[in-house]
């Protein structure tokens, strides 16, 4: 079992990549979200520019950006931050859209419901808009975080130490046959998966009718 | 039609403490104007939706708006609380004053939409929170009501509007009539010198339609100030103090119900009437 036990004490690091960039995602994406509307072009345009890149650049190209390339101007970080913060601002740029695309979703007179309730334009986002988009992006946002959690894979080229670097390894040393052991790392990912969209799944359709389309 | 139920109207009392306010001193403080439009116009891309249109609504009165679609009704009402700002023009409502094409804070925007309850057509009532949540929202937030203080005024209020057992319901579990009446309690929540109905009934059947000009019938009734956008012609000939005929974006004639109703004197009125009569 040597090998497997191996792998398998690399999901606390691939759970922790994951868990870490959609975080730095889920929070960064919001004044992200809220720059790309905004209606002064100084604040528009750069995050337009920022969403845009982040995600038409393949991300394993943006992790050896941050890791070798940064590495040059004296930023040597260590191969999971670079892992991090590569995912977690592509996160921010993906998750960014979601909110976005959740906001428009929105009947646009539950802005002016509250708008003519005096409230001003930040709460009417706080507390009307925002819960309710939230319920319209959270499909979207489970279908990134099953995306993200099997690009953490890409780390492995940077050489952090997740389930794919040490199956890799495995195979390469001989410890087993490499079917198996590269089979044992994909089955770990899918177990990841399966309930993650399950769970959306079933707060989706909990959340659906309290939403104004 | 809803038996027992508690009176609107209460708290009319100008809310004391502001100095400028003369209904304190002043005994003639029923035809205090509450809502005053001087000269409003608004055009999207050219076309002039609303024409400089004036109005003057009083204390305790009712102003039903009718006329045919695309008159500019709607956009007129919501000039009154700004959700559409003018091109130009002076609006007050209550004691505050906004003068179109001038630089205005958002906390005056606010406080000036605070004055006026707005009903819509399609309710818009927040599909995440419950009833009674809706009626209460707007006190803890704008009013800075304590959360017990603002529940326990809600359930007067939805009491009020016959809808005491939806209290802990979500709007869509709610038909149409209960939740446009909730939306008359939300609004009624924040103590408004005005209420703005913009066609209230229009997304509702017949039946539903009438459980809520009930209830805009008993506001009235206990003198709330009230400007009502509709195509209920039993209604703006009962209830309404005054009905203005909108068409091509101003007011071509206005007057006491029953005199435009039976006798109107501009020829496009008498073919908005017939067309009415004739459904």
């Amino acid at each position: 079992m040597g090998p497997y036990w191996n792998i398998l004490a690399g999901l606390p690091t691939t759970v922790a990549l994951s868990a870490l960039a959609l975080a730095i995602g889920a929070v960064a994406g919001v004044p992200l979200m809220l720059a790309r509307r905004s209606s002064l072009f100084l604040l528009r345009a750069p995050a337009r520019a920022v969403i845009d890149l982040f995600r038409a650049i393949p991300p394993i190209v943006w992790l050896f950006i941050i890791f070798f390339g940064l590495a040059e101007t004296g930023l040597q970080l260590t191969p999971f931050n670079a892992a991090v913060a590569g995912l977690g601002v592509i996160s921010a740029a993906y998750l960014a859209e979601v909110y976005r695309g959740g906001l428009m979703a929105i009947d646009k007179g539950q802005w002016e419901a509250g708008h003519a309730l005096g409230l001003s334009q930040f709460h009417t986002f706080q507390y009307v808009l925002a819960p309710q988009a939230f319920r319209v992006a959270l499909p979207s946002m489970a279908t990134f975080a099953i995306a993200l959690l099997k690009d953490t894979s890409l780390a492995y080229s940077i050489g952090v130490n997740e389930v794919l670097f040490r199956a890799n390894s495995e195979a390469q040393i001989g410890s087993g046959s490499s079917l198996a052991i590269l089979a044992f790392a994909g089955g770990l990912y899918a177990l990841l998966s399966i309930p993650t969209a399950l769970v959306a799944r079933r707060l989706d359709t909990a959340l659906r009718d309290k939403v104004a389309r | 039609m809803i038996p027992g139920r508690p009176r609107f109207g209460h708290e009319r009392s100008r809310r004391a403490g502001v100095g400028s306010d003369s209904a304190e001193t002043s005994p003639s403080a029923r035809a205090q104007p509450i809502v005053r439009l001087t000269d409003i116009t608004k055009q999207y891309g050219g076309h002039v939706v609303v024409d400089a249109v004036g109005l003057q609504v009083d204390q305790g009165n009712v102003l039903a708006i009718i006329g045919p679609s695309g008159a500019g009704k709607s956009t007129l009402l919501r000039c009154v609380n700004l959700l559409e700002r003018p091109d130009s023009g002076r609006i007050e409502v209550d004691d505050h004053v906004v003068n179109a094409g001038e630089p205005t804070s958002g906390r005056r925007l606010a406080a000036l939409r605070r004055s006026a309850g707005m009903v819509f057509q399609s309710f818009n009532l927040f599909p995440h929170l419950t009833v009674l949540e809706n009626v209460s929202f707007a006190q803890r937030r704008v009013l800075e009501r304590s959360g017990q203080e603002a529940d326990e005024r809600s359930r007067e209020l939805l009491a009020s509007v016959g809808l005491s057992d939806k209290a802990d319901a979500y709007p869509q579990r709610c038909s149409g009539g209960q939740q446009q009446r909730a939306a008359i309690a939300r609004a009624l929540a924040l103590e408004p010198a005005v209420m703005l109905f913009d066609e209230p009934t229009s997304a509702l059947d017949p039946e539903l339609g009438l459980e809520v000009l009930a209830v805009m019938r008993q506001l009235a009734n206990d003198g709330m100030t009230m400007i009502v956008v509709t195509h209920e012609m039993s209604f703006a000939g009962s209830v309404a103090d005054e009905v203005a005929v909108m068409a091509d974006g101003k007011f071509i004639e206005q007057g006491d119900p029953k005199r435009v109703f039976e006798n109107p004197s501009h020829p496009r009125t008498r073919q908005f009437l017939r067309a009415i009569l004739e459904r």
